[in-house]
């Protein structure tokens, strides 16, 4: 940052020179201020006091794998945040469940979540072929919030910033980082519940069946479709609970694009051990052979992008606001055509832009198809300010698609 | 389309207070604001210079969580923007902004907040008027769900939320400017484009930048604008309190 | 920051003074409740107390959870207080002060602990699911005795409460919507509430009912909980000077009379939300009958 930073830091007066660094800290405002419209006798290009263009995202790497004892882990780095993230699974047995023996008196008429606990239409859904997809994907949804499935929880540890100190309680950010994620994971429905799931397949009647009772038992997932009997007596006897951990061990801005795709990445490397019933012992076994343990199959990939908006108004610090009403707005749209910027959109901005914006964009996609599809919202968040509006709105998502390619590339290396 | 129910100052205690009801989502919010107040020495303020704003959500029959910590942030960063913090008597002071549900379900873990946002929104705009707190401007909100058919739904009923794909708030600044808009569950950006275009019709009606037909349609099915409606009941509270001097010869 | 700005020497003696020729403030006499109101809402539980320029909600809620392991037998009941900058600017959102957990505690011992709530017929089946009630009591606007109010509104929510009907099939809990079957009020084993004093000048004055500035310039507080046939469940004198112990026991009778009252106000205000609920049935099912 520094060449850049120097030459830009030029308007500063040469009597009382100041090294860049400190003119960063007194005057933080005038300082981005200056490198993004660098004044026109410099010849110097508009760019951030990192050293990135506005649209561009800092370098990002993930690895996955490197806690033992969990699940599935990744470590993601947004250049200088970090977010670390761990999965377990924890068994959740049914009859543990207060509400799992409760249900609503008529399930097909009375409301559509209605039928979500009863284990009989669950197993009769699956047998109608055509409606599978649809009956199936709401019934999912429903079974990981009802019985907190997943529960994430995100800290920011002490020393990741300045301001964390030892023995503070969850700060709102982390509790509003966290909430992010659950209602993310929710909506995005990524997670699908029949992983989630441990089933207890009774035996087949016949004698001679129940010499093979445990292979049968294995054949939970893909029985076919002629086992019909079969199907309607498999039970739910539990669930994996997924406990997603984050920490983000060094916060220099955007921890939730760090945070979501650190959570990516972990549940892209999960795995789960076979697990089933054991009527004999009543209770859940696991399975300890590495070959049988099964990946989460997810649904998309859904990549976050978050922006913030500069504002060139300095005296906006100082002096009460003078809002522009949307006349003034478009004049304002026509002075930026002929090269006079008065506001930046920034890219994953760092912690020295956030604390200089209060506008914040966040863009959740995901592309159909694998990538090949079109562009799919998950979720669009904008607040704190009027800057953005639709015309905006439009180029973040296309940029936010670019940066869905680009991560996809990261997250499939690792 | 019954449109939402308010008053302004119904306690005593607090410096400025609202209750807002809206009855097709069937929410009912109760809200307070005390400003300007001394904080304790404890918080560096962020900026000495500047208000520090601090939004409360109590949840009304559950215990507070991360949920509501989420949309405290929210109306927080939002409402900084619009309070004049810097105007004489508010540098360094609070505005504390409570807001407790008092009607109408609560929002269980993990659930989306948005139904519940515009009228958070709105009692805290309504509260912040009552206790005469200086703001930029004034905006209104709305929600609306987006089902698999496509078809928008305008304050959509907890149900029909559960059902919609995608839920999307709005809020519209009295210039007409987007200052909030929070959109869960996939959708593709024409039908954000869509529901913009109604939510804008909602909230201000024929005020809205484009005046072509579609528009106007629109907010003939809609009726009053929200926009219209809040500033309804703030003039009815100010010829309530103003009754001796208006009627006076 | 968490104390009332405190009153003024002036104020304190004005009311002292004021107290010993048997004045109040407000003009009423030493042993009279402030006006009180009792309204409901239109969900069930949903009550609203005001008393004098003190004011709440309370909100009572039901839903199934598994019971406690070593009481498989019982429902739970809890009451969840928490104070707002909303009801007095000097309570801090999100911080819970010493008034707060006072209050909290009294609100437990003499509604909770006397069981009020019959718990065992909160039990759905047995060790396996139960019903889980919850009130949540808001201070809208807060003149003192908190409590007092605090105790009324719950005791009101609780009767006014309907919980959905519950059914044991098979195995399994059939929950009706309120819409579906008539839902079942509680199971209340008596009315305990509970009536405040506030002694001035060396124990010789006695008040009840105190607003914020009586209570600040009071010097102990007694506090008796009683229900309508006089039991006493929960006595208490917590801070402050010496009281004699002849106050209790005249006090008392005293007490067992605004119990009487206010449990009739209650009832009043019950009966009159019955009927009108039962009136609007009537208008929605005849309406109903127009439309076939």
């Amino acid at each position: 940052m520094a060449p850049a930073a120097a030459a830009a830091a030029q308007p500063a007066p040469p009597s009382l020179s100041l090294p860049p660094s400190q003119f960063a800290r007194l005057q933080p405002h005038a300082y981005l201020l200056a490198h993004l419209s660098p004044p026109p006798s410099s010849n110097q290009p508009s760019i951030r006091a990192n050293g990135r263009a506005p649209s561009q995202f800092r370098v990002t790497s993930a690895n996955t794998g490197s806690l033992t004892h969990t699940n599935g882990s990744a470590v993601v780095r947004l250049g200088d945040t970090t977010a670390v993230c761990g999965v377990r699974a924890e068994i959740l047995h049914t009859e543990d469940i207060a509400s799992w023996s409760v249900s609503r008196p008529t399930p097909a008429s009375s409301s559509p979540t209605g039928n979500k606990r009863r284990k009989l239409t669950d197993s009769t859904a699956k047998l109608s072929a055509e409606s599978e997809n649809k009956e199936e994907d709401g019934d999912d949804e429903s079974q990981i919030q009802d019985f907190s499935l997943l529960v994430p929880n995100l800290s920011l540890s002490t020393g990741c910033a300045p301001g964390f100190i030892p023995g503070a309680p969850p700060s709102a950010l982390a509790q509003s980082l966290s909430h992010q994620i659950l209602t993310l994971l929710h909506s995005t429905r990524l997670v699908r519940a029949e992983d989630l799931r441990i089933w207890y397949q009774p035996p087949n009647l016949g004698p001679e069946e129940l010499e093979r009772h445990n292979e049968n038992e294995q054949m939970d997932v893909d029985a076919p479709q002629g086992e019909v009997d079969l199907e309607k007596n498999k039970e739910i006897k539990a669930f994996w609970v997924l406990y997603i951990d984050i920490m983000i061990i060094s916060l220099a801005g955007n921890p939730f694009d760090a945070a979501w795709a650190a959570v990516l990445a972990a549940l892209r490397d999960t795995k789960l051990a076979r697990a089933w019933w054991d009527v004999d012992n009543e209770m859940v076994v696991c399975s300890d052979a590495v070959s049988e343990a099964r990946k989460l199959s997810l649904r998309g990939l859904p990549i976050s992008s978050t922006f913030c908006v500069f504002e060139a108004d300095a005296a906006s610090g100082w002096r009460a606001v003078v809002i522009p009403d949307a006349e003034e707005e478009k004049e304002l749209d026509d002075s930026t055509r002929k090269g006079i910027q008065r506001r930046w959109v920034l890219a994953d901005p760092d912690g020295y832009e956030e604390g200089l914006s209060q506008e914040r964009i966040c863009v959740v996609v995901d592309k159909e198809q694998d990538g090949k599809g079109k562009t799919v919202i998950m979720k669009l968040e904008k607040n704190g300010g009027w800057a953005v509006d639709t015309k905006e709105l439009k180029t973040l998502v296309d940029i936010s698609a670019q940066r869905w390619e680009d991560l996809k590339q990261i997250l499939e290396q690792c | 389309m019954v449109g939402p129910t308010a008053s302004l100052t119904p306690l005593s205690r607090a410096d400025g207070s609202a209750s807002y009801q809206c009855p097709s989502t069937g929410s009912n919010i109760l809200g307070s604001v005390n400003a300007p107040i001394e904080l304790p020495g404890r918080r560096d303020a962020l900026r000495p210079e500047d208000a520090t704003v601090e939004v409360f959500v109590k949840p009304g029959t559950a215990p507070g969580g991360v949920g509501e910590r989420y949309v405290e942030g929210i109306i927080k960063n939002m409402l900084t923007k619009l309070i004049l913090g810097r105007e004489k008597g508010y540098a360094r002071r609070g505005v504390v902004i409570t807001l407790a549900i008092v009607g109408g379900e609560s929002v269980g873990r993990g659930d989306s907040y948005l139904t519940l946002l515009p009228a958070l929104l709105h009692t805290a705009l309504l509260a912040l008027l009552s206790a005469s707190v200086p703001l930029s401007m004034t905006f209104s909100a709305t929600v609306l769900a987006v089902d698999a058919s496509g078809k928008i739904t305008r304050e959509p009923s907890p149900k029909e939320a559960a059902t919609a794909t995608s839920l999307h708030v709005f809020a519209f600044s009295s210039n007409g400017h987007l200052l909030l808009s929070e959109s869960q569950g996939p959708f593709e950006f024409k039908t954000w484009e869509n529901v913009h275009q109604r939510a804008l019709a909602i909230c201000h009606g024929t005020l809205a930048r484009s005046s072509d037909g579609d528009v106007a349609m629109a907010e003939d099915v809609d009726g009053q604008p929200l926009e219209g409606a809040l500033r309804e009941v703030v003039e009815d509270k100010i010829h309530l309190d103003y009754a001796w001097k208006i009627d006076a010869p | 920051m968490n104390k009332e700005a405190p009153l003024s020497i002036a104020e304190r003696d004005f009311i002292l003074n004021a107290l010993r020729e048997d004045v109040r403030l407000d003009g009423r006499e030493a042993d009279q409740f402030r006006p009180l109101n009792v309204s409901f809402g239109e969900e069930y539980g949903h009550v609203k107390i005001q008393l004098g320029k003190t004011s709440l909600i309370v909100r009572i809620s039901s839903e199934v959870t598994k019971p406690h392991d070593d009481r498989p037998f019982d429902g739970i009941f809890t009451i969840a207080l928490e104070l707002t900058a909303m009801g007095s600017p000097a309570w801090e959102n999100g911080r819970q002060g010493d008034l707060e957990s006072y209050v909290s505690n009294v609100l437990d011992r003499v509604i909770r602990h006397s069981n009020a709530l019959d718990t065992e017929s909160l039990c759905v089946l047995k060790g396996v699911s139960c019903w889980s009630i919850r009130a949540d009591v808001h201070i809208t606007d807060y003149d003192g005795n908190l409590i007092d109010a605090a105790c009324i509104g719950i005791m009101a929510g609780l009767q006014h409460f309907r919980r959905p009907d519950a059914v044991v099939k098979d195995g399994q809990v059939i929950v009706y919507g309120v819409d579906e079957r008539v839902p079942v009020a509680l199971n209340i084993t008596h009315k305990p509430l509970s009536i405040t004093f506030h002694t001035f000048d060396e124990g010789k004055r006695v008040i009840l009912d105190a607003t914020r500035k009586e209570e600040q310039a009071s010097e102990a507080d007694v506090l008796i909980g009683l229900n309508n046939a006089g039991d006493v469940c929960y006595i208490s004198k917590f801070s402050g000077f010496p009281v004699d112990a002849m106050v209790f026991v005249n006090k008392s009778s005293v007490a067992l009379e605004k119990v009487k009252e206010i449990n009739n106000i209650i009832d009043k205000a019950l009966q009159a939300d019955l009927t009108k609920r039962a009136k609007t049935a009537l208008v929605e099912e005849s309406r109903a009958a127009n439309d076939r």
